[in-house]
């Protein structure tokens, strides 16, 4: 027989002033099942909990309703007090009477009377409550880093500093990502490989990271705490331990003509056995076999092989599988720049000189092809008129990606500037449709950009650039002055925007996180869980996210950590209890409620006979993944799920509360 | 209208602005509030912000034929409420000097041109305006000699035409001012 307590708050005025409590008290000890029914001024202040557990246990009540604030405030006060009388704390239900009647209604007698129906619902309800109990699961205290740019640096960096053991693996031959290829970092001008080189050693060092290059990830299975992953270490050729960076094997490579150099964007070669750039981490070589002669001329050639000292180079070393056990991921892989040759108008791949912003960037860098001299691609000649382009790709909803791509302005005026120190006496023309200048120092960087180094900015696109007597011939328009104009430029920069790594949509299905249209990974909220994906357990940082500049990338990194240092902080990870749950008789195994799964929580379960003979198939909820939002519920044809806390029987109980 | 830039042009069009108007035109961040508020921009053909932008790319012709260098009051309402702190009123004034050097005439606006150059005559012999002596020359230049002629009594009674010149004591230092500047 059920025994239940009712408590009628009146939260000062906030309540009572619009609701009549007293009378709301009268009609609910009027309800069978209810033992005692009393109103009280705040329920959630210490004499108010202590009257809720003194009646609890002088009345050794089976269930106890609130009519108080919203359950968001204060049920965990409640429930906190009834566990402390030994009462199961999903026993203490709820009636909203403060958000959904006090707050959005004046009249005080049909407010009351709405009041009286919502508390006689969760009255209805708790009878029909069960216990239910948190779910406990246990934390493997390792990390997996994915991406080894500069926010998954970073976040290897602090979880590792906070004691944690890290696993970060990297697709390329050598950490540093894109932040590694850019010359110097608006607004401070700092140079990027000074300030990113000691970063990578550090991760290269660090006694609680271990850096897998090179390697990409197989499989990723299991859920918060409890993840296996399968590493693809790909072979490299070089055994890894005896190598020492010498470069006796690139320098002798024969293979130097006809490879681009991925690192420099194409406006250099390499070898066929290489790495990527002189500071990469670690300094160890890798052989490309799509071009090594060793592999296509069917091991003639073995210069490198020859000339290597301590002999470390093994041209039959194998892709390797490494299975690791880990507790939770940060997903940080990056971005790509979108194609230029979308644009035909604007002739890239056609002029050579027409370049990215990337390719710019190493053309101004110290350890580019030109070692920091401006020349441009077609006969190195010095450009004493460059023309910028911005939102090539951005913002063009029909060509490219109506997206703002966020860095082009920046580093946009970042490469006038910097064009302006280098040659002087030269002139930039800058082609915008907005200046988005926002955070710190920026604004005035670009000020400073057209104020001190003079160059032009001219609002509007460019419709075409075509060759004329060894001119590139831009013409734009000046939507200022509303003009059309026509500049000859010795060279043209496009301001490509920003979309996310190739692949990362496979990335994403491989790791059970939700993406967006274009592929950037989601947040589990935009707001306020911007470092957590959708899935328990994995976290975002970097651009995979979306568009940021470096700074921001470094906070999302380091955000990620603090996550996961705290997830690590406890011994194991607490879930609510009110999951759902399959009952296994009658389930049919359509599994349709995967297909709505949002979190990848039901996986398949074979139910078997005592031979060993599989019976049927039906659906089993992880608990450590599901977090009770009851889609599965709606969609199960069998009626096979419950979400626990809200059986149908419950629902249907507060519904019929209702029938007059 | 289509523009060839013309990089030396440009450079040297600009140099010559700003080294007359003591600013920079980079300045100027096109947000438009001296258009906004300037009381004859109806009548310009290009809006003060679009003259700065021109002057900026070299659209030489343009600027130094266009109405608004011309129509501008100097009334200073620009330059007072521009963010930038620009010479807005002053790049008018640059402007037209440029033109008149260049012997540009104003095809539309030659009045006013007329009344510009009595008016410094008038200040050049005066040192200061003598206002009878400014219209009469004004009236005369331009042929239009009964055009207002109703305001002449209310101002005499008001005491703003006066009958007579009211020279400057010592007229050699005006005199310097302007060979200075010539």
């Amino acid at each position: 027989m059920a025994r239940i307590g009712v408590f009628v708050c009146w939260c000062g005025s906030n309540i009572a002033g619009t609701v009549d409590v007293k009378r709301v008290a009268e009609e609910a000890a009027k309800i069978p099942g209810v033992v005692e029914a009393v109103d009280y001024k705040y329920m959630c202040s210490d004499p108010g909990q202590n009257t809720l557990r003194k009646m609890i246990k002088d009345k050794n009540l089976t269930g106890v309703v609130l009519a108080a604030c919203s359950p968001h405030m204060h049920e965990n006060t409640f429930r906190k007090a009834a566990v402390k009388e030994g009462l199961n704390p999903y026993f203490i239900e709820i009636a909203n009477i403060r958000e959904q009647v006090s707050w959005v209604h004046e009249d005080k007698e049909k407010a009351t009377e709405k009041a009286i129906d919502l508390l006689k619902m969760m009255v209805e309800k708790v009878k029909k409550n069960k216990a239910i109990e948190d779910v406990r699961v246990p934390l493997t205290k390792k990390a997996l880093v994915i991406g080894g740019g500069i926010s998954g640096i970073q976040a290897a960096l602090d979880i590792a500093n906070g004691g944690v053991e890290v696993i970060l693996v990297e697709k390329e031959p050598s950490i540093g990502g894109k932040m590694i290829q850019l010359d110097e970092t608006f607004p401070t001008l700092d140079c990027s490989s000074c300030i990113m080189t000691p970063k990578m050693v550090e991760v290269y060092q660090h006694p609680n990271i271990k850096l897998y290059t090179y390697s990409e990830l197989e499989e990723v299975s299991g859920y918060i705490g409890n993840f296996n992953v399968k590493i693809k270490k790909k072979a490299r050729s070089i055994v890894e331990k005896d190598c020492t960076g010498c470069g006796d094997c690139w320098n002798i490579c024969p293979m130097h003509k006809n490879v681009k150099s991925e690192f420099n964007v194409n406006l250099s070669e390499r070898t066929a056995i290489y790495v990527p750039f002189p500071q990469a981490v670690p300094l160890i070589p890798v052989i490309d076999r799509s071009v090594c002669l060793h592999y296509k001329k069917g091991g003639k050639c073995q210069k490198c092989y020859d000339a290597c000292g301590p002999k470390c180079i093994n041209f039959d070393l194998q892709d390797e599988i490494i299975e690791e056990k880990v507790g939770a991921i940060v997903a940080a892989t990056g971005y790509d720049l979108m194609e230029n040759s979308l644009y035909g108008e604007y002739g890239y791949g056609q002029f050579k000189d027409v370049i990215s912003g990337l390719q710019f960037e190493r053309l101004l860098s110290a350890s580019g092809p030109t070692e920091g001299v401006v020349k441009r691609p077609s006969d190195g000649k010095t450009p004493e008129t460059i023309v910028f382009i911005q939102c090539v790709g951005s913002r063009d909803p029909e060509k490219g990606v109506p997206y703002c791509s966020k860095v082009c302005c920046m580093y946009t005026a970042k490469h006038a500037k910097l064009f302006a120190h280098k040659v002087h006496g030269s002139q930039s023309y800058v082609f915008y449709i907005d200046i988005r200048a926002t955070s710190k120092g920026y604004e005035e960087f670009v000020r400073g950009t057209m104020e001190n180094e003079g160059a032009i900015y001219l609002r509007g696109r460019v419709s075409k650039i075509y060759e004329d007597n060894g001119k590139l011939i831009v013409k734009g328009a000046d939507t200022l002055s509303g003009n059309q104009v026509e500049i000859a430029a010795d060279m043209v920069v496009l301001a490509t925007g920003v979309i996310p790594k190739k692949g990362s949509d496979k990335m994403a299905q491989m790791l059970g996180i939700s993406y967006d249209k274009y592929g950037f990974y989601t947040e589990s909220h935009p707001k306020l869980r911007p470092a957590e994906s959708s899935t328990a357990g994995i976290y975002l940082a970097g651009m995979a996210q979306g568009p940021r500049d470096i700074p921001e990338s470094v906070v999302s990194g380091s955000a990620a950590a603090s996550k996961i240092l705290g997830l690590f902080s406890k011994s194991e990870y607490e879930v609510e209890g009110t999951i759902a749950s399959v009952n296994k008789t009658t389930c049919v195994g359509c599994f349709y409620c995967r297909r709505v799964c949002a979190y990848s929580a039901i996986s398949k379960e074979e139910i078997k006979d005592r031979n060993g003979n599989v019976l049927k198939v039906v659906a089993n909820v992880n608990s450590g993944l599901c977090a009770g939002c009851g889609a599965c519920v709606n969609a199960c044809f069998s009626k096979s799920i419950d979400l626990k806390g809200y059986l149908d029987e419950q629902i249907f109980a507060e519904i019929k509360s209702l029938a007059v | 209208m289509k523009t060839v830039i013309n990089e030396q042009e440009r450079r040297n069009f600009a140099r010559e602005v700003e080294s007359k108007l003591h600013d920079k035109l980079a300045k100027c961040y096109q947000c438009g509030k001296c258009s906004a508020g300037c009381p004859v921009n109806f009548e310009m053909d290009f809006t003060p912000n679009q003259i700065i932008k021109m002057t900026e790319l070299g659209m030489t012709d343009r600027v130094l034929n266009s109405k608004t260098i011309w129509l501008c009051v100097s009334c200073n309402t620009c330059s007072t409420r521009c963010p930038k702190g620009f010479e807005v009123a002053g790049i008018m004034d640059v402007l037209r000097e440029i033109a008149v050097n260049r012997g540009i005439e104003s095809k539309t606006e030659k009045e006013v041109q007329t009344f510009h150059e009595v008016f410094l005559d008038n200040v050049k012999s005066n040192g200061r305006i003598f206002e009878l002596e400014l219209v009469g020359k004004y009236k005369l230049k331009t042929k239009h000699l009964f055009r207002d002629m109703f305001l002449a009594p209310k101002m005499i009674e008001k005491g703003k035409l006066k009958m007579h010149s009211d020279k400057v004591s010592d007229i050699n230092q005006i005199a310097k001012i302007f060979k200075d500047f010539e």
